[in-house]
């Protein structure tokens, strides 16, 4: 598919000036996705129905997880006319992933559009949307759309007299990390510490205030409105196979042109690099890449050659879609001084919660912070690749994980960088 | 009947259950830290990790799958599971430590966690002895660490509250006592603040702990974080003695346990019972140490004329109440029993003035309107209130009045601070022989012409009766001057009691009180009286009461210590007194 991707037009963010206005959205077909399931609710669009839709379109989540979106709404329990909500995502805090705040800037009513739909689809009256609270800005300009969108009576009650009624809330999280995982999300939403919860229950049975509840992605929910529109046929031929779609590629690091770009997914690696996003910086080789967001594993230079970023081909890589937030590496980059400085992040947002993550941590910092300083020795690698082994799966929820797979990838595919910094003390010392 | 499999052992249940609750109903051993039998579980401590698979079921044949050998296929959960919050179903098979070298090793990396940043300052901190986290490391932790950096430095002896001290240094973030604060006491006093390991609990700022259940919190506590600020660096556990009492200080009749060392009460914790108060104890019952210690009468006290009052011999104080109570007829004494003493002490009370004449023993309850909330705490300040309601006293609504009648000339009262609660005035007593029978020196005992020291709830076997109808008895924790540890089997005796010599620190005769029982107070007079009142243990007058009292039907010491307290059943008013 790569071929054509630069007659590629975009989907999420079309190159239309003032798009963000709901005139000019209208004008350019916008809410006509939300006017024919409302119009057909009986009918066509029948809940159901726009579930289906979105399971074989084949949407899987943009968060990070990439689970499929349609199945994960099937989850929700039958109405039971108690309260439900949908819990949207738009904490965005993992390094290197800067898609959202595109989405609140240049189309925000697209993904209005689709989270409407979605709530339709669940029997969901209030939707949450979940902001990281940095984004100032952007929470000012989601929040302008979303009251246009209720002028315009896309949202409130009785949406386009069609008897529903679904409500939109603004929520600004307060600059932690682990608020983006759904269950802490959802802690916080309540006004709580933002501990993750232990599952089951699963937030389908029980979520916000113990009712039913979907966390979907900003993104994810954006992609509804296109779904309806042009079908899951359409949708599931849009780029790679077993995971389709368009997706926002946030390309950061050693790069001409660093930024946000619309492609289906299934790009391969080296073009978004070279082609894209401008080549590296200086012309220089490319070292490594982080594919999706900080948490994921690293990848070396000579893993790239015909890599496409789909969730099936980078798993065969050893690493993961995550957010599709690309980082390049050039081949000037420290790797000690690059993984020292993602454990200090993990270290400063893991919650406390759980044992291994609290602790485990801050001791993968310090030994890093011991490594990059030249005091590292040999066994220092084996215990880090240890808590790895400590850390991985012991936990409420994923950030350990998050945490020690960059760890436990940058050293083993990185092995010799590592080495060579050790064995300088010891030739030092010695 | 459902079945699961724990390291190879088959176990039936009939109700699931979580697996660690369930093992240790069965008495296996599983490490953990933030798991308690009566708060919500957060599975954050991740101590209790296990392998946990169930058996496949083909549901076309209606049947376990089986492996090549005939055994039934187990799909193991790919993660190890943590055991507190993982529900039992039919089949389960759970491989612990005993049988999985994952499993121990998954323990021995979580302790080498806990510790790494924890201070490890057992040598001077209280709660080395009887700290899960230090038993446990020494059964299932790594030997050393392999830790060689600096460990976060928290606050240390931070005051949360007037009762509680916290080193949050040695805190593991179990959230027991944040939990306790939600949904036991229900005060949301505290919470964890800041963020990864730099955790740790506190309250709002400005805010005090003040709880009136805030010490259940150091009971909970895994480790030494939250303190006791009154019985920090008071005493190491291993050389205190354990002996189980009641909470005297209300009626809810609390278990407690009473830890003494030479002779001197240290501190109270709450017993567990489910039917009266769960783990948990108030505050304010912890505090009763010091009735037990301080101020006490020591050797009985007779008024010379005046103010002057000395001591004296037992000889001599009884030959002055026999003197003083034979000199007068029974219509000019005063008996009054006391809702703050027990039952048998009460009870002899009433019998001995009974045999000389003096029909009706009048009580006057302690109330504090507004002291109870609807958990431990009573208005009732008294722990036997309904006792000696049980036992035919007639409550008196005006003692002023009666007292202020000529015809009185004697009054004898049972262990109660009528002055100190403003139940009578001193003007009252005034011109009448005042015989107090006291545990403690108080306005009461300065008021009486003779004084009889009494054993306390700490010295003596009694049994009380709480305000919900459980009758439920102490056991002598300290020695007075006539008890003797090595020869009453009812009283524990700790390393210290057993092997300490009059060279140990803490061995030594002067915080034995003189005193002795209310009851065998009366017995000696008695005898100096000719009359039939012979009785050489208290569980000797437990069974006169329980035949003479249809409430009290079946009771016996025993019968208590098998059941961990009775609960008597509810009679009607009619029944209790039947005319």
């Amino acid at each position: 598919m790569s071929m054509d991707w630069k007659s590629y037009k975009p989907l999420l963010l079309p190159n239309i000036k003032n798009l963000h206005q709901i005139d000019v959205y209208e004008k350019n077909g916008g809410y006509d996705s939300l006017k024919d399931v409302l119009k057909n609710k009986d009918g066509k669009w029948a809940k159901d129905n726009v579930t289906n839709e979105v399971k074989s379109a084949g949407l899987r989540g943009r968060g990070g997880a990439g689970f499929n979106t349609g199945l994960k709404w099937s989850f929700m329990p039958k109405p039971d006319g108690g309260p439900r909500y949908i819990a949207a995502n738009g904490d965005e805090s993992e390094p290197g992933t800067f898609k959202d705040r595109q989405i609140f800037e240049y189309n925000p009513h697209l993904f209005i559009e689709g989270a409407v739909i979605a709530a339709y689809a669940m029997t969901v009256n209030a939707v949450y949307v979940y902001i990281r609270g940095e984004y100032r800005s952007w929470i000012q300009k989601l929040q302008n759309a979303v009251d246009e969108a209720y002028k315009k009576g896309y949202l409130g009650k009785n949406i386009l007299g069609s008897g529903v009624d679904i409500d939109l809330y603004l929520h600004s999280g307060a600059g932690a990390y682990i608020c983006g995982e759904e269950s802490s999300l959802m802690e916080s939403l309540e006004g709580k510490r933002g501990y993750p919860r232990l599952k089951p229950p699963f937030p389908a049975q029980k979520g916000l205030w113990g009712r039913p509840t979907t966390i979907n992605n900003i993104e994810t929910l954006s992609n509804v409105p296109f779904i309806i529109k042009n079908g899951a046929d359409w949708y599931s031929n849009l780029g790679a196979a077993k995971h389709p779609g368009p997706v926002l590629y946030g390309i950061s690091g050693h790069v001409n042109k660093p930024g946000v770009y619309e492609f289906p997914t299934g790009m391969p690696i080296m073009t978004l690099i070279n082609e894209v996003a401008g080549g590296v910086r200086n012309g220089k080789k490319v070292k490594a890449v982080v594919p999706g967001g900080s948490s994921t594993p690293v990848l070396r230079a000579d893993q790239l050659e015909g890599l496409t970023m789909d969730a099936e081909s980078l798993r065969e890589a050893g690493s993961m879609m995550g957010t599709a937030g690309l980082c390049v590496l050039d081949e000037d980059t420290d790797m000690i001084d690059f993984l020292w400085r993602i454990t200090h992040f993990y270290h400063h947002e893991s919650c406390g919660q759980c044992t291994p993550c609290r602790e485990g941590t801050g001791w993968l910092e310090k030994l890093l912070l011991k490594i990059k300083n030249g005091e590292g020795e040999y066994r220092d690698l084996d215990i880090l690749l240890d808590l790895c082994t400590q850390m991985e799966g012991r936990t409420i929820c994923a950030l350990a994980d998050a945490a020690a797979w960059p760890v436990r990838y940058t050293i083993s595919r990185f092995r010799d960088e590592f080495e060579a910094r050790c064995k300088k003390t010891i030739y030092a010392t010695a | 009947m459902p079945e699961i499999f724990i390291d190879g052992n088959r176990l039936e249940y009939e109700k699931p259950q979580k697996v660690l609750q369930f093992m240790l109903d069965h008495g296996l051993e599983l490490p953990f830290f933030c798991y308690h039998p009566s708060l919500s579980i957060p599975a954050n401590c991740r101590q209790c990790m296990v392998q946990a698979g169930t058996p496949v079921f083909n549901k076309e044949k209606n049947e376990y799958e089986k492996d090549e050998n005939g055994e039934r296929k187990i799909r193991f959960f790919p993660k190890l599971m943590t055991a507190c919050s993982l529900d039992m179903s039919d089949g389960m098979v759970i491989k612990t430590h005993r049988t999985s070298d994952l499993v121990k090793r998954a323990q021995k990396d979580n302790l080498e966690f806990i510790l790494i940043n924890h201070p490890l300052d057992c040598p001077i901190c209280d709660q080395a002895g009887e700290c899960p986290l230090q038993i446990q490391t020494y059964k299932y932790g790594p030997e050393g660490s392999r830790f060689e950096f600096k460990k976060v430095h928290k606050p240390k002896r931070i005051k949360l509250g007037p009762r509680v001290t916290l080193d949050a240094e040695r805190c593991i973030n179990c959230t027991r006592c944040v939990r306790f604060c939600n949904e036991i006491s229900k005060s949301n006093q505290l919470t964890i603040i800041s963020r990864g390991d730099k955790n740790y609990p506190a309250t709002a700022p400005g805010r005090e702990f003040d709880d009136p259940y805030s010490v259940n919190t150091v009971d909970i506590c895994p480790v030494g974080a939250l303190t006791s600020s009154d019985f920090r660096f008071k005493a190491r556990v291993w050389e205190l003695n354990q002996t189980p009492g009641i909470d005297i200080t209300n009626a809810k009749g609390t278990n407690v346990d009473l830890w003494t060392r030479n002779n001197l009460v240290m501190r109270i914790t709450p017993r567990y019972n489910p039917e009266v108060n769960d783990y948990w104890m108030a505050d304010a019952g912890r505090e009763a140490y010091r009735l037990f210690n301080e101020n006490r009468v020591s050797k009985p006290e007779i008024r010379l004329d005046g103010d002057n009052t000395t001591k004296t011999t037992w000889n001599n104080a009884l030959e002055t109440f026999v003197e003083q109570i034979s000199s007068h007829a029974a219509d000019e004494i005063l008996v009054i029993g006391s809702p703050h003493a027990s039952l048998e002490d009460n009870y002899i009370l009433s019998k001995f003035f009974n045999k000389i004449g003096v029909n009706d023993v009048y009580y006057t309850p302690h109330i504090e309107e507004g002291a109870g909330d609807n958990f431990l705490l009573t208005d009732d300040q008294a722990p036997n209130t309904l006792g000696i309601n049980y036992l035919d006293f007639t409550e008196s609504d005006d003692l002023a009045r009666q007292l202020s009648s000529n015809k009185v000339k004697i009054v004898v009262i049972l262990n109660d601070n009528l002055l100190d609660r403003s139940a009578v005035t001193k003007e009252a007593l005034k011109g009448k022989y005042v015989i107090s029978l006291a545990t403690n020196n108080s306005e009461m005992t300065n008021a009486s012409d003779l004084v009889i020291p009494v054993t306390c709830a700490a010295e003596h076997d009694a049994s009380y009766v709480s305000i919900d109808g459980r009758i439920q008895r102490t056991f002598p924790a300290k020695e007075t001057v006539y008890t003797n540890r090595s020869i009453n089997p009812e009283m524990g005796i700790s390393r210290l009691d057993r092997y300490g010599t009059k060279f140990d620190n803490w061995i030594s005769d002067q915080n034995k009180i003189d005193c002795i029982p209310a009851w065998e107070f009366f017995v000696r007079v008695s005898y100096r009286m000719n009359l039939d009142l012979d009785y050489t243990e208290s569980r000797e007058i437990m069974a006169e009461i329980s035949s003479a009292f249809p409430v009290f039907e079946g009771i016996s010491y025993e019968r208590m210590d098998e059941e961990n307290g009775v609960q008597l059943p509810s009679l009607k008013e009619t029944e209790i007194n039947p005319a």
